[in-house]
């Protein structure tokens, strides 16, 4: 692609370098470092006047440094005088803050969407967005792409008897998302809900489950349990023995866009005897050490869909409907 | 109905200096939660009504984590900002990213601006801080001055500027205290790095006292001190408004021929204190602390300008 410059920041620079290999061009060079106080360097290397500048960053285990080193590229961008910055961000850090959860809490992504357009961003590229109203935070145009196309041939194409599964939602909150699935695949759907006020007396009374409840039938079918993200192990691990246990699910696989793995989440889902997989792709960078021992883990390449957004946005196509919300 | 008060918040950068400050003004800090998720985000709820509140965060840039100090401050005022203080003014004693004020090379991006810019997006009415740009700024200088007064033989002292891009802020201590004054010129060929040195000016059989705004690894400071020592000084010391003190900065001054190094407590260093004795500290927290007090009551802060509160 002619007058395109692709730049990777320090997060997920795998993914940047198959984007590149898809779409036959070289990475921009630019040198990202830290001040030995710790403030973040960035030093572009080559020429981006009149460009279309497409810089891809995640999110990582230091959040906040991938997000300022992304904010201080577009800057650098900016005052470079580049035609068009396009911000690649497969994983939207802080998009769980989306909404005041407590009495005075932040919102935190929409200050971030804000932020990235001071910094002097014309355009967003991200996928799966935790809630798709957060496209309405950002003043500069959104693509939020849509990773299910992938994650439904993924089934289709790996999962045995798939046509005998049920897509399985872990709270009503994603109920919409996971139906979507349900109806690409033509599949049947269920629901485990855990109620919160309750939650306090089954606390009490060690070994009562009450307060999860499951709606539909999973009886010998194989349970794809879906959401957008895997952060904490706790609700997965108790949705999986749930429909295991109680329910008498065959085979329980655990499928999310985002596998962000927090902590020892990873570990906790692999010791876990109740799941038996774990797919995820690789919008978030996942480290070698967490990766470790893990057999459970199936990564989806994004690169395809990421690489395809920019080429359509570059010579100014439309993004078909399935690629888009 | 509750008056409107001064709400005093801290992050986690520099919460010695925010509880000085509080003390200063015989307030308790508000209290505000701010954890860390697994996956390294920032969370922050403040745990008291500021409605209607007359709000200030002090954040630092502590050395090694500036970044998550300032997502910290942003996530902060946006929380003060939904929960719909009045005003308000972020209190920032070191200003993070000050030195990537300009554009210095093709394509380099300054940051210092972008930073300004981002702390007005997430809310915030106001910024106070030591700041060598001209934004709403205070300055150290009064309380230098004092030190230099209270601790020195300074009738039989030079000021010295480490380099030409410092000899302003020289000048004007020496100017207040009636002394003679001397440069360093360097050529500085990377940041971080220095070269070679030339002195201009007189400093035999006198003490030279060496004024900057920031010591990060004291490359400069120590290659300073070398210099005066060569040129016949009978004593070297520094005194810098920001002691940033990364990497070898201890381990450089311990060995250096700088008999006493001051800076002021913008930046949390009790630790390193421990490690070289000849780190001096000037406390901030008045300066802070009356600058939080005029503001709040609509009174003139250049007065901090040129005194030192007591």
């Amino acid at each position: 692609m002619r007058r395109v410059k692709i730049f990777s920041g320090t997060s997920h620079p795998g993914l940047t370098e198959a984007i590149c290999e898809r779409l036959g061009t070289t990475l921009g060079k630019c040198d990202l470092k830290k001040f030995s106080n710790g403030e973040t360097s960035v030093d572009i290397g080559c020429s981006i006047r009149d460009q279309d500048v497409f810089i891809v960053q995640s999110g990582s285990a230091k959040a906040n440094d991938s997000i300022m080193e992304l904010l201080i590229l577009i800057s650098a961008c900016k005052g470079g005088s580049a035609n068009k910055i396009t911000a690649v961000m497969p994983y939207f850090p802080y998009s769980k803050q989306s909404k005041k959860k407590s009495h005075r809490g932040a919102i935190t992504a929409r200050m971030l969407a804000n932020l990235l357009t001071v910094a002097g961003v014309d355009h967003v590229i991200t996928v799966d967005l935790h809630a798709s109203q957060m496209q309405g935070f950002f003043t500069k145009p959104v693509d939020n792409l849509y990773a299910e196309p992938l994650l439904a041939r993924w089934i289709r194409h790996t999962v045995p008897n798939w046509r005998d599964s049920v897509v399985v939602s872990k709270n009503p909150g994603g109920t919409k998302r996971v139906t979507q699935l349900a109806d690409v695949l033509k599949l049947n759907f269920a629901l485990i809900t855990t109620d919160r006020r309750r939650k306090e007396d089954a606390d009490q009374i060690p070994g009562n489950e009450k307060m999860i409840t499951l709606v539909g039938e999973v009886r010998r079918k194989t349970v794809l349990i879906v959401d957008d993200m895997i952060d904490r192990a706790g609700s997965w691990i108790s949705a999986a023995e749930h429909v295991k246990l109680r329910g008498g699910a065959k085979k329980v696989i655990c499928i999310a866009t985002h596998g962000v793995f927090g902590g020892n989440c990873l570990k906790e889902m692999e010791d876990c005897s109740c799941i038996d997989q774990i797919v995820v792709t690789n919008s978030f960078p996942i480290p070698e050490d967490k990766r470790k021992g893990v057999k459970k883990l199936v990564t989806i390449d994004l690169s395809q869909l990421l690489s395809e957004a920019i080429r359509r946005n570059h010579h100014g196509k439309f993004i078909p409907h399935y690629l888009v919300e | 109905m509750a008056a409107n008060s001064i709400k005093l918040l801290t992050g986690n950068s520099h919460p010695t200096l925010a509880r000085k400050v509080a003390d200063r003004l015989g307030i308790d800090l508000t209290k505000v939660l701010v954890v860390q998720y697994s996956n390294q985000e920032t969370s922050v709820t403040i745990g008291e009504s500021v409605r209607d509140e007359d709000v200030f965060i002090i954040q630092s840039a502590a050395p090694g984590e500036v970044n998550d100090g300032l997502m910290e401050l942003l996530i902060m005022i946006n929380a003060c900002k939904t929960a719909s203080a009045r005003r308000i003014t972020a209190m920032i004693p070191n200003f993070p990213y000050a030195r990537q004020d300009k554009k210095d090379k093709s394509r380099a991006p300054i940051s210092a601006k972008l930073i300004a810019n981002m702390l007005q997006t997430a809310g915030c009415n106001h910024i106070q801080g030591f700041f060598n740009v001209p934004v709403d700024n205070l300055y150290a200088e009064p309380s230098m001055l004092q030190y230099i007064r209270e601790n020195f033989d300074y009738r039989n002292a030079v000021i010295v500027s480490p380099d030409a891009g410092g000899a302003k802020r020289a000048t004007a201590i020496a100017d207040r205290l009636d002394l003679n004054f001397a440069l360093i010129h360097k050529e500085r060929s990377r940041p971080n790095e220095v070269s070679k040195m030339v002195l201009v000016g007189d400093v035999q059989s006198k003490i030279a006292i060496l004024v900057d705004d920031m010591a990060d690894t004291c490359g400069t400071l120590v290659k300073a001190a070398q210099t005066l020592k060569k040129h016949g000084a009978q004593e070297v010391v520094a005194i810098v408004t920001h002691g940033i003190l990364s990497g070898n900065a201890i381990d450089s001054i311990n060995k250096s021929e700088l008999g006493r190094v001051v800076v002021t407590n913008t930046v949390p260093h009790g630790e390193k204190k421990k490690r070289c004795p000849r780190l001096h500290t000037i406390d901030i927290a008045p300066t802070l602390a009356e600058a939080c007090r005029r503001t709040h009551n609509g009174e003139s802060v250049s007065f901090l300008f040129s005194h030192a509160p007591t």
